[in-house]
């Protein structure tokens, strides 16, 4: 009997390369390039959260989209996620209730 | 198909572009409107006219087939002169259209689907596709903002909103909860860009704006709302209807009330689907009146001559 080591829905190197469709050498690739976050077990195997596929489709769409290299998609990438980070808070930030001016 | 634009007007360069200035302009376009820097629903359908303006305008054989025969280019088999294209189609019109000719495309080699030429297919090519190993791709978030009075925020209900999309205009009809607060979104899921090669769509988050009100202020799912008091009021005290959206309120001013103090309506700001409603609080603002009347005059110089009070000095 094998210990499930990682939860259920987690994908492994290959569901994720068939839900992405990407061959698994150019996943393995964006992983290594530290583009894709993956959780190791013990054996060494790769195990994708759901929540990566949308990461792997953004590197699709911008690597194609704008030709980027490997090395600016990472500064890309990390730019949008800041920048979206930032909108939220500002989204969510208290405004000044003081309102309109007295006179 | 939406239709056919003018390559060189989507990159905003006139017919005599060099290749450096249509690969300039595309650049800067593809920047600006890539669909996962540009969140806007329009964006989508403006980065693929881009796109294919591109894909036609920097090889420069399509660019020369583009220049000579126009937006129909594609169906025009490769060995037609301009001049004769240009007289069959004034003949004929679109019978003058090479219908069998046109299968044997040969641009169907330079990454074009053929004569039943479709952007998803372009696209399809460029995010995809086994020639480069990137598979298929999935349409990305977008973003809309959907603005509520603050009424629509208190009461919530069915509202309808139309988004730019890729074959224009999209209408829907989304149900708004009660006590939605400024810069929540509403995600509707798979109503964002479109996927290419089968993969789906993204998600359209409506990001709720509170317009302007003419009395209510919001802060979270707290409002801010005006009392206007007359000095005397704010002196002496009074019971005073102060509106709140869900009808009058009484709210009672103590006696010696100044500009600035909050009087709190505990629950009656805008709802909270999980939670405590937000409160509605009253400021007071003293106002006095524009011109006095005799009597009035003589009654503030009175009081004026008799009070001792002075706000300057601390009292």
């Amino acid at each position: 009997m094998t210990l499930a080591l990682v939860p259920a829905d987690r994908l492994d190197l290959d569901s994720f390369a068939r839900a992405t469709g990407l061959h698994p050498e150019l996943v393995r690739r964006l992983v290594a390039l530290g583009l894709l976050e993956v959780v190791r077990d013990e054996a060494g195997n790769l195990w994708f959260l759901p929540g990566q596929i949308a990461a792997a489709y953004r590197l699709q769409r911008l690597r194609a989209g704008l030709s980027l290299n490997y090395a600016s998609l990472g500064v890309v990438v990390d730019l949008l996620d800041r920048i979206s980070r930032l909108e939220a808070e500002l989204r969510n930030r208290p405004r000044p209730h003081g309102g309109q001016p007295w006179t | 198909m939406a239709e056919a634009q003018d390559f060189y007007e989507v990159l905003g360069l006139g017919r005599d572009a060099t290749a450096q200035e249509i690969q300039r302009a595309y650049r800067k376009l593809a920047r600006t409107y890539h669909p996962d820097v540009n969140k806007d629903p329009a964006a989508e359908r403006r980065f693929q006219e881009i796109s294919e303006a591109y894909e036609v305008l920097s090889d420069p054989e399509t660019r020369r087939r583009y220049d000579a025969f126009g937006p129909d280019f594609r169906q025009v088999p490769p060995d037609v002169d301009p001049q004769t294209w240009a007289r069959a189609r004034a003949r004929g019109g679109s019978q003058a259209r090479p219908s069998a000719a046109a299968d044997d495309d040969v641009w169907v080699s330079s990454g074009f689907s053929g004569v039943e030429f479709d952007i998803d297919d372009l696209l399809g090519g460029m995010f995809g596709g086994a020639r480069r190993g990137w598979g298929r791709t999935a349409g990305a978030d977008q973003e809309a903002e959907l603005v509520l009075s603050i009424e629509e925020a208190y009461r919530g209900g069915r509202r309808s909103i139309t988004v730019a999309g890729t074959a224009g205009p999209r209408s829907f009809q989304v149900t708004v909860p009660a006590g939605v607060t400024e810069g929540q979104r509403i995600r509707l899921a798979g109503q964002g860009g479109q996927g290419s090669g089968g993969a789906p769509a993204g998600d359209l988050y409506l990001v709720v704006r509170l317009a302007a009100h003419p009395r209510y202020r919001p802060d979270g799912r707290d409002l801010y709302v005006d009392l206007l008091l007359t000095p005397w009021e704010a002196a002496l005290g009074a019971s005073v209807a102060v509106d709140t959206p869900e009808g009058e309120a009484k709210v009672r001013v103590k006696p010696g009330t100044s500009t600035g103090k909050r009087l709190r309506l505990r629950g009656r700001g805008l709802p909270n689907p999980r939670g405590a409603r937000g409160d509605l609080y009253a400021e007071v603002k003293i106002m006095v009146p524009a011109k006095l009347n005799k009597e009035e005059r003589r009654l503030f110089e009175a009081l004026a001559a008799t009070s001792t009070f002075d706000p300057r000095r601390g009292e």
